[in-house]
This record gives C-alpha cells, structure tokens and sequence, in this order.
C-alpha cells in the first residue's frame, strides 16, 4: 500500500530533522510541517476519508503511531534543546564578579560621636541615664557649685573663655564675666543633684571649652563624658570597680588600670587613672613617654560640699564622678596625628570611620 | 616645683631606685613630671693640664696655650696630642691642671664649642670657669684644680657630684609641698620614714648684735586690715656687702633652675625654696622718710595709685591689690606679687630690711592674673603660707645673710628676737574628728586604726588615741590648710596607704534604670537618616568671626545679637556662631581646594544668640547640611546625578517620614527674605504649621564670598521644632486586598502652575477611590508642548478598599477629574 509507504518515510524523515533540529524554533517548525494545521502528518488524518474503508484500519493505525512516535521524539527534543539552551545563556550572562558593586553611599559618623555612641551604649548597659545641658553656663554652675575656690587658677581668663554678660552685672576679675563657656560638663550633673531623685547614676557626654590654642595636641573645644554616682553605701572600690571595667571596655580586657592620686576641687579623695600602653604593653615607649601608661581619665569621690550644696546628706549618701576626653580616647584609639583634622570636615578623614 | 634629690637627702632618706622612687610620688599624689640628671651636660668636658702658655702674637690679654687633654685628642699616629687653646684669663700658669672644654662641648646657657680663630690663631676649644660650667659665680679666672687631678678624664667622672632634679606637679591644696621641707615631710610619710626638719638648727645660730640703735628707732609695721595680711615681720641688718654667693648655694639654686643674682638675693631665694617662705629685701636707706624712720603700712591700693615694679614696668593699681606703703614714698611693693623698682637692693646697698610675711591668698592671685604677673612668691602666697614659724624662718634667713653677705642683726627692745612682728590674724590649728570604721566603709578597705595614726603623724598632725568607737582627734597642723573636713583626711590616709591596695567592687544597688534622654532619642534619629541618605557628619568650630552672618548675607533672628567672647584666642573666633553654614562652607572650600569635588557634610549643632539685658545666651540645636558635586564618583554601570535643589529637599523628605512629622509644606523663599539663597531654588520648610528651617541652593555670589566656586545645597533646620512636631507613632493603614487600577496623565500646563497645586486639585476631585497620584515626568519642548509650558505626568492609582472597583466606574471618576483639572488650572490634555 503506497499510503504507508509514505506514512514511514514521512516518520522516518521527520524523527530524522527532530534529531536535527539545533534550536527549539528549529523544533517549532518541524512541528508545525509535520503536526501543525496544515502539517504533513495532519493532511493524512484529514483526508482518512477518502482512505478506502477496508484500508482504513491499517492506515489509521499507521497514522497514529507516527504521531505518537514523533510527539515523543519532539518532546525529548525539547527538553534537551531548551536546557541547552539555557545553559548556553548562563554562559553568556556570566560576569566580572570582581567589578563594583552597584551601591546608594551610606554617610559616616564624625569619630568623636561614634566613641560618644560606644561609651554611652557601655554606660547604658549598666544602668546609667544618659543627661545633657548648656555649653554656656554661669559661673555658679561650672565652677563655684563644684567646689572650685573663689580664686581657682582654671578661672583665670587664660584658662576659661568668657561671654559679654549683658545683663548689666560686673564680674570682680577685669575681663571675666559670670558667664562662660563651660570648661567641663559637671554642671550637667549639679543640675542633676539639684532636679533628680536619689539614686542618681548618670552620665554627661558633651562639647566643652578651654582657652588653648588650637596644635596638633590641643583644641580650643573638645568632648568630656562626665559621670556622677551618688547612692548609698558607695565606696571608693566601687569607683575603681566600674573605671576597671569602663577601661577595659573601650581598650581591651588586657589592658590594665592604675589610680594615681591627684587633687580636683569637685572630688575628695581624687584620682587620676592610666591605662597600661597599648603599644608596648606597659614596656616603655614614645606613646606613652617612656612610662608604660597613658592618663586616660580623671576621677574621685563626691566632696561632701557638692552634695550638700545640692541638699544631699552626705552622711547618708556618698558617690563618685569621673571625667574624660573624648578627643584623647580617639588619639590612644586611632593614633590621629592632629586633633585639628577633627574640625576640618576633609571628606578624606571623615569616610574612614 | 623642682626638687634636687641631692638637697632632699639631707633631710630624709630618698630611696636608691629613683624610678621605683618616681613611681610612689606619682602614685601618693605628687606628680613626676620630668627627671634630669645634672652632670650629663658635661659631655665633650674633661679634666686638662696646661703645657705650655705663650703670648697671642696680636693681642695683649690673650695667651696661646697648649692644653694636654690625654687620649681625648690624637695626632696622625694615634698619640695623645696637646690641644691649641687661646686663652683670655690670667689667673693660670703653665702645670696648672684645669677644666677644658672640648670641641663639640655644649656649655649651660646654651654655648656651643665650635673650633674658631681668634685674632688669626686657631682655638680648639675652651678653658672653663666654674661659673661657665654652672658651678658657682666665680668668673675672675678659670677654673684650677688641685695638683693631684688626674689628666684627660670626663670632668663628670672627676666631679662626681652628679645630683637628680625632680620637675614636681604641685596640687593647688598642696602649698605645703612648694618646699624642700614640705617634700621631706611628705616622703617621710610616705615610706613611714622619719626626717630632720632643716629649720630649728638654721634659727638658732641667729645673733642680734646690740649697737646703740634699736630696731624700733628704725622702723615699724602698720597692717591696716588683718584680712588682707595675717602676720607681717621685718627684721633689719646693717653693714651688708652685696657680692657674690658662696659656690655651694649658687649649685643649689642653679639645680632648681634658679640663677643666681647676688648673696642677698640668692638668700631669699634658697630661703623660698628651702621652707616656702617667700621674702622680700628692701635698701632700708630708701624706706626711710623724712622724720628719719621707714613706717612700713600694709593697706590697699589707693585708685589709680602706681608703682614700677622690679621688672621695670610702671603699673597702674587698683583697690583690690594690697601694698606695702611709707607714707612718704607711697607704694614700695606689690604684696606678696613683687617689689618696687625704686626701693630694689643695688650693689650700694648696705643696710637692709627683710620681710617676712603672710598675704590673703585669693587677693593675691587676682593681683597677679590683673596684672599677668607669676612669681615664685605669687604662687606660693596664692595656695597659702603658714602664718605660724614665719618668725623662725625670717631669722634662719638673716642668719644665712650675715653668714654670706656680712652684717649686724639689730637688735630690739621689745623682744630678744631682734624682729618687729604684726600678727593680727592667727590661723588657729583645726581640731577633726576620724571615725575609723566609717572610713573603712567609704573606702570599701579594712585599714588598720595603727597605720592611720601613724601616717597622719608623720604627716605633721597631732592624733589622740582611738576612743571607744573608734573615733581619733586629730589636731591638723596649720601649713595644711587643705585639712578642713574628715573627709581630707581620709584621702590622706587612702592615698598613702596605696589606693591600688583597695580591692574593685560595683555599686550594688539594684534601684538604677538607664534611660536616654528624649533629645538624644531625636538627635540619634536625625543622624540615622542623614546618614542613610549618604551625608557625612562633621563638626566645625562653634566659634565665628564677626562678619560671618554678613558674608553669609543671612539676617540673625530678630531682636538677636551675636554672643561676643571677652578673651577670644583671635579675631577669628570672637564671637560664637548663629548659624551652622559659615563653618561648614569652610569645611567645603576646604576640601574643594584638596580637590575633593563631591562633599556631603552635616552637622548637628548649639548656634547662640543673645539680646541686650539678657545674662545667659539662648542656645539651639541646628541640623545643617551641605551637598556639591554628586554623591560619589562615576561608576561603570552608575552615574551618580549632580546635586540639585531636590536632593536638599530629598532628604528633608526623609527626615519628615522617618520622625513621623505631619505633612510638610515648602513656601518659596523670596530674593528679599533669603539673600543667601538662590532666588527660585530656595524653600522654607514648614510641618504641621511649624517652622523648620530652609532648604535650597547657596547663592552663587555669597558661596564665592566663601571661595566656593561650585553650587551648594544646602538646609538648616532646628532640631527643637523638629522634636515638638514629632508624632508618636505613625496611624496603621491596612494593607489592601482588593487590586487598584493605575491610569498615566499628563496634563500641559503653564509654567507657573505648581505639582502642588494639580496635585491638590486631583486629591479633591478624585474623591475617596483615588488613591494616590505621583507625578513620574515633567516635559518641555516649545514646539510640542508650546513656549512656557510644561507637561506633567502622573501615575494615578484608583482602589476601593472593600471591592473590586469596575473599568466603568473608574473612567467616570477619572473623567470628572481631568474635567476638573483642566478647568482649575487651565491644564490641557494631549494625546
């Protein structure tokens, strides 16, 4: 029967161009040739009717298996040439993983906040509330009510910058006013003593004045943090317990700690601390000029006349304050060669941190 | 203060290891703040023989001598060689042995020896006198050692007298401590070991002579007000030779840093550094008035009264400073500060009166900061100097005078003494309690009652035994004036007995919340957003020149001056800033000169400002930032846009969102209200009603006042306005679940036709199913949309929250909207 004949060379010509077909629109359009409306293989299922009758079985037969055959064939097809395919376009679409990132610049904080930020969130840690006040105090409030003698050297106009008091008041010193630059952040904590009730564990973080003139060492206004204790039962161990651990955590745990007895109008008794040198380890060095330490902060316990000008019993209670440079800390931290960079704003300075 | 170990060890055992010995110091309180080792300046100086002296061939006072230095000068065959020296002394002959210092040496008083010719004759080197070697005064000759000094040896090894000097930091409640007595003590104390006090021996070889005059015929003392001066004494001597001091005593007063002037001087020095009792000499002869007796007034300085002081100045006084006075003379001192010029000790003096007193503390350090004059007497007078024993130390002064100076101590009728002494105000020694157990629980130790004692005694303190309850008396001496309350004494005890003894604990108490303040909380906000928007923060100085605000072209808040320094450093920074901006166009020029061209810095700040009346100064907290250039450089796959306007208010829009702020609103600012801004790109920014601050661009001409030749975006807000308006919480707004239909716009509109205003022309057309519009283009082009015209596109979001909304019912509302827009702002529609 010449109809099968054909029916097996249509099957076998077309698994022959699935087999190929290099790209699945290569496969299309074998399909729609072969099994498409007006494909090959569908023209012999339309005109089944002029097939005569007793052919008509073998035929249709035939028919159907050629299709099935060759639906199977394109399917494989298919598959294999589509992962193919896609495999071909992963080859295409790799990259340069080394080459930049595309990214929005996230801005940076000023290094002497970001110590700011440390300590506070250390302070905070161990129950510490965090206060602010003026950068303009009266005298009261920087000096007199921290114990600071009448005739203190660190009043003198060569220390303490001094504002044009327009209220009419005449201050005893020629060119000092009542109203100054504050040259510490204690006057937050007598506001403190004076407004809060006991206990009080607080820290003063804060920009603060010094007439010095701005070098590589020194700035004309600079950062303290500023802490005050003031509870029952609060012993001078208890001070050197929480600058211990207040040093460790911003230096390092091997780092150690020692109180050197000193004199602040505020404190009594008073100390200034050191923390060993980080670069030789207590060995001696330049950073540390030879002494193995570095003076990090200063300290003491409350003087009873501070609580008692604040209306504290100093019989009852007793505390302690500390005291340090922000700008210093940055210097032991990260060795900065001039404070003055830290007021330049030179963008090359600020993206490090 | 400095202190000469060799000077301390006479009164009390200072420990061998000078390092361990730095360490207790600095650890007890008395800060080490340099050590030298005197004796390691002779370096390139060594012992020498003179071989030979002859004649300089072109000059009569000079000789040229051959110096044998040993091995310490070689020839070509490596032989100890003399050196040629030319010499002007006379006092030396050949064989002398000698003090030569070689090329290379470096003499005190910073000489350096450099070989030289000397009227044509080469000179390697120089023959020293004990006073070019800072060894005494002598200077008539060179030095001649004794025929026994061996030759060509370091002079420091033959010297031997090598001493430690000490530079001590002082604590201003230590006046104590500003003496070599103080120190004794003090290290006695705290080694707990014993000390010779230098002062009773030195008194009591004082001799008053008789001679027919008595010290009352010559002088007396009138203190017109006891505050002012507690004791004052004054003692004369007659028949003194001004010359110079004995070499021993110019070493001590060279070890200390102090030159020496003449034998009297030098005695009131060493006396001032020996016990801390400053004095004064004054040439009698010139204290004596007209009836023929010097009448010494101590009394405040009269208005406008002057003196020229030691130093030459003519000074103008003031009421506040005390004198010493004669009532013909008028001022003759400043007290306690510095003595008159007309009444200074000169070479012709011979009869002489010393003070010694006592000065009101606090006057004296005001005198001396008015006048910007320190002294070695200003500063110990200003910490306090004991009024009791000044009668002893004055008399171990005149007897060293005499001894070194020559001179009859007169004597008086009134006392054997030979002293005319005015003590109106007697400072009384203070009686303290110390409760034992209480100190150990302040300090958190377990201190021994026996160890207290004895420390406190050794520091100078009469302490009774322990009562009961373990309470001392304890009787603080009078040159402590630091001793008022027990707790001084606690830190006496805690200091000596080693605060690294003291065992680390932490407070206990449980009743402690940290908490940060709401200001932080909003600060800590602020700086998130800026930062996430990509801007840096910086600081800039809170200081400002006066001329900042009129270069910045911006007008100080109403009824507002400046806050003016009195000691500003400079011209500079004389007055403190009402705005961030100045400081940070600094900051810009700064970096643009260094050629960073891409800059985005803030700054959250205080600005002052004050009014006349006002004491204290009105402080605010700004947020000021700055943008030029882009943010960041050009990348391959992204090109950061420049920045403009937008980015400014961009960022504001973020703060608004991120704080919860109620719906801002930016007014155009006028060329008139803002000069410093850029007329048409400049806004002020009001939420909820309240004023924030500005944004927009620098003007060109005021940012080229700063030498910023780039445009500037800029903002400044104020941070308290921003925290009253902050809301609490934002309201929640359910996530809707039915879809939206979105339909794009444009509208064509005149240019002056704000996205405000179609916006708010859509927003009550729309009615409830209009979601949300937001423009996506504006377009112009004078051909396709017309000259002066723009057109905008927006995307509008239709929803219902309950149902799917229908194509119809949507086109209706849209239709009514642009119906509406159209005739509102005269909008056209283009296809």
């Amino acid at each position: 029967m010449a109809v099968l004949d054909e029916l097996t060379a249509l099957r076998a010509q077309t698994l022959n161009d699935i087999a190929n077909a290099a790209t699945t629109a290569e496969l299309e359009s074998v399909r729609i040739a072969v099994l498409g409306k007006s494909g090959s293989l569908t023209g012999y299922l339309r005109s089944m009717g002029s097939v005569a009758k007793e052919e008509r079985a073998e035929v249709g037969k035939a028919v159907n298996a050629a299709r099935e055959a060759i639906e199977g064939a394109l399917d494989e097809a298919l598959c294999t040439l589509k992962t193919k395919e896609l495999d071909a376009a992963i080859d295409a679409a790799a990259v340069d993983i080394t080459l930049p990132g595309r990214s929005q610049q996230i801005g940076t904080r000023h290094l002497i906040n970001n110590i700011i930020d440390d300590l506070t969130e250390i302070f905070l840690g161990l129950g510490y509330t965090v206060g602010t006040g003026p950068e303009v105090e009266t005298d009261y409030y920087n000096f007199t009510a921290l114990n600071a003698p009448a005739d203190h050297p660190s009043r003198s106009m060569q220390d303490t910058f001094y504002v044009k008091d327009l209220s009419g008041d005449v201050a005893d010193v020629d060119g000092e006013s009542d109203v100054l630059l504050r040259t510490q952040t204690s006057g937050v904590q007598v506001h403190f003593m004076e407004d809060q009730e006991l206990p009080i564990y607080m820290i003063a973080p804060g920009k603060v004045y010094r007439r010095d003139v701005a070098d590589p060492s020194h700035l004309p206004q600079f950062h303290q943090i500023e802490g005050l204790v003031v509870d029952e039962g609060i012993t001078f161990g208890d001070l050197k317990g929480t600058l211990e651990y207040i040093c460790k955590a911003i230096f390092g745990a091997d780092r150690k700690t020692r109180f050197r007895a000193h004199y602040f109008p505020f404190t009594e008794p008073s100390a200034e601390v050191d923390v060993s040198c980080g670069i030789c380890h207590g060995e001696g060095c330049r950073m540390c000029k030879g002494t193995g330490w570095l003076e990090i902060l200063g300290c003491g316990m409350v003087d009873p006349n501070v609580l008692e000008m604040s209306g504290i019993d100093p019989e009852r209670y007793s505390g302690f304050a500390f005291g340090m440079g922000v700008e210093r800390i940055a210097c032991l931290k990260y060795n900065v060669p001039d404070l003055r960079m830290l007021l330049e704003g030179d963008m090359r300075f600020l993206r490090q941190f | 203060m400095k202190a000469s170990l060799n000077w301390l060890n006479e009164y009390v055992e200072i420990p061998s290891d000078t390092q361990a010995f730095c360490d207790r110091l600095d650890l007890t309180g008395t800060g080490v703040e340099g050590v030298e080792v005197l004796g390691d300046t002779f370096d390139h100086i060594v012992t020498a023989q003179v071989v030979s002296k002859e004649h300089h061939p072109d000059s009569d006072h000079m000789w040229v001598c051959m110096v044998d230095v040993g091995d310490n000068n070689l020839d070509e065959h490596g032989d100890p060689a003399p050196l040629q020296i030319v010499c002007g002394a006379q006092n030396f002959n050949e064989g002398d042995h000698i003090v030569t210092a070689m090329v290379g040496a470096e003499l005190p008083g910073d000489i350096k020896i450099k070989k030289s010719k000397l009227r044509g004759v080469v000179s390697n080197g120089m023959n020293c006198s004990a006073r070019e070697l800072g060894l005494g005064s002598d200077h008539d000759g060179i030095m001649i050692l004794p025929e026994d000094a061996p030759v060509g040896i370091p002079f420091s090894e033959y010297f031997k007298n090598t001493d430690t000097v000490l530079d001590l930091e002082i604590t201003p409640n230590r006046p104590d401590c500003l003496s070599i007595k103080g120190l004794a003590r003090e290290i006695g104390a705290m080694y707990q070991r014993d000390w010779t006090d230098p002062l009773s021996e030195a008194a009591a070889s004082m001799e008053a002579s008789n001679s027919n005059q008595r010290l009352e015929d010559i002088a007396d003392i009138t203190i017109e007000d006891a505050r002012r001066c507690p004791r004052y004494t004054a003692r004369i001597i007659k028949g003194v030779k001004i010359g110079p001091s004995p070499d021993w005593m110019v070493e001590r007063l060279a070890a200390l840093g102090q030159r020496s002037i003449n034998n009297i001087v030098d005695v009131t020095n060493y006396i001032l550094f020996l016990y801390g009792q400053p004095l004064h000499s004054f040439d009698l002869n010139k204290l004596i008035g007209q009836d023929g007796k010097a009448h010494v007034v101590i009394r405040a300085a009269k208005p406008n009264e002057r003196l020229t002081t030691l130093d030459g100045v003519d000074r103008e006084l003031t009421e506040d400073m005390t004198v010493i006075a004669t009532p013909d003379r008028g001022a003759v001192a400043l007290a306690g500060v510095m003595g008159g010029l007309d009444t200074e000790i000169t070479d012709e003096t011979t009869d002489i009166l010393i003070e010694a007193a006592t000065f009101e503390p606090g006057r004296t350090s005001r005198t001396s900061r008015n006048l910007g004059l320190i002294s070695e007497s200003s500063l110990r007078y200003e910490r306090g100097v004991d009024d009791w024993e000044i009668d002893i130390r004055s008399a171990a002064a005149c007897a060293l005078i005499v001894e070194v100076a020559g001179g009859q101590i007169v004597a008086a009728d009134s006392n054997d003494d030979a002293i005319l002494d005015e003590w109106p105000l007697k400072t009384e020694p203070r009686s303290l309690r110390f409760r034992t157990d209480r100190f150990n629980s302040f300090v958190g130790a377990d201190i021994p009652e026996s160890f207290i004692t004895d420390v406190l005694t050794r520091l100078g303190c009469t302490v009774s035994a322990a009562d009961d309850e373990g309470v001392l008396e304890v009787l603080a001496p009078t040159f402590r004036p630091d001793l008022e309350r027990e707790i001084d004494l606690y830190e006496e005890v805690l200091r000596l007995w080693g605060m690294d003894r003291i065992t680390s604990t932490l407070p206990t108490s449980a009743k402690r919340v940290g908490v940060i303040t709401r200001e932080s909380r909003v600060k800590s906000m602020l700086n998130h957003t800026l930062r996430s928007s990509g801007l840096n923060e910086t600081m800039t100085y809170s200081f400002a020149e006066p001329g900042d605000m009129e270069r910045l072209k911006m007008e100080p808040e109403e009824g507002t001056i400046a806050v003016e320094l009195l000691n500003p450093l400079n011209s500079e920074q004389s007055v403190m800033r009402q705005s961030i901006i100045p400081g940070l166009l600094r900051s810009l020029a700064y970096n643009l000169s260094r050629s960073v061209d891409n800059v985005q810095l803030y700054e959250i700040g205080t600005v002052f400002s004050t009014a006349q009346g006002r004491k204290k100064p009105k402080e605010k907290t700004k947020v000021a930032a700055l943008m030029t250039g882009a943010m960041g450089n050009d990348s391959w796959n992204f090109r950061p846009e420049r920045f403009d306007f937008f980015d400014g208010k961009g960022i504001i829009e973020n703060l608004i969102r991120e704080m919860a702020l109620p719906k801002p609103k930016f007014k155009p600012l006028e060329a008139a209200d803002a000069k410093f801004l850029q007329p048409g790109r400049a806004a002020e920014v009001y939420s909820g009603g309240a004023k924030l601050g500005w944004v927009g661009e620098i003007h060109p001409k005021v940012a080229q006042d700063f030498e910023i030749d780039a445009p500037v975006v800029a903002f400044e807000l104020d941070v308290d306005t921003l925290d009253k308006c902050m809301q609490p919480a934002r309201p929640f707004v359910d996530v809707p679940t039915y879809p939206a239909i979105e339909i794009d716009q444009n509208f064509v509109v005149k240019d002056n036709v704000t996205n405000e205003k179609l916006i708010q022309v859509m927003g009550s057309a729309g009615g409830k199913l209009l979601e949300d519009v937001s423009l996506f283009d504006v377009y112009r082009d004078d051909e396709r949309v017309g000259a002066g015209k723009k057109s905008m596109a927006y995307k509008l979001i239709y929803r219902a929250p309950d149902r799917t909304l229908t194509a119809d019912e949507v086109e209706r509302a849209h239709e009514k909207l642009v119906k509406k827009v159209c005739g509102a702002t005269g909008a056209e529609v283009r296809g």
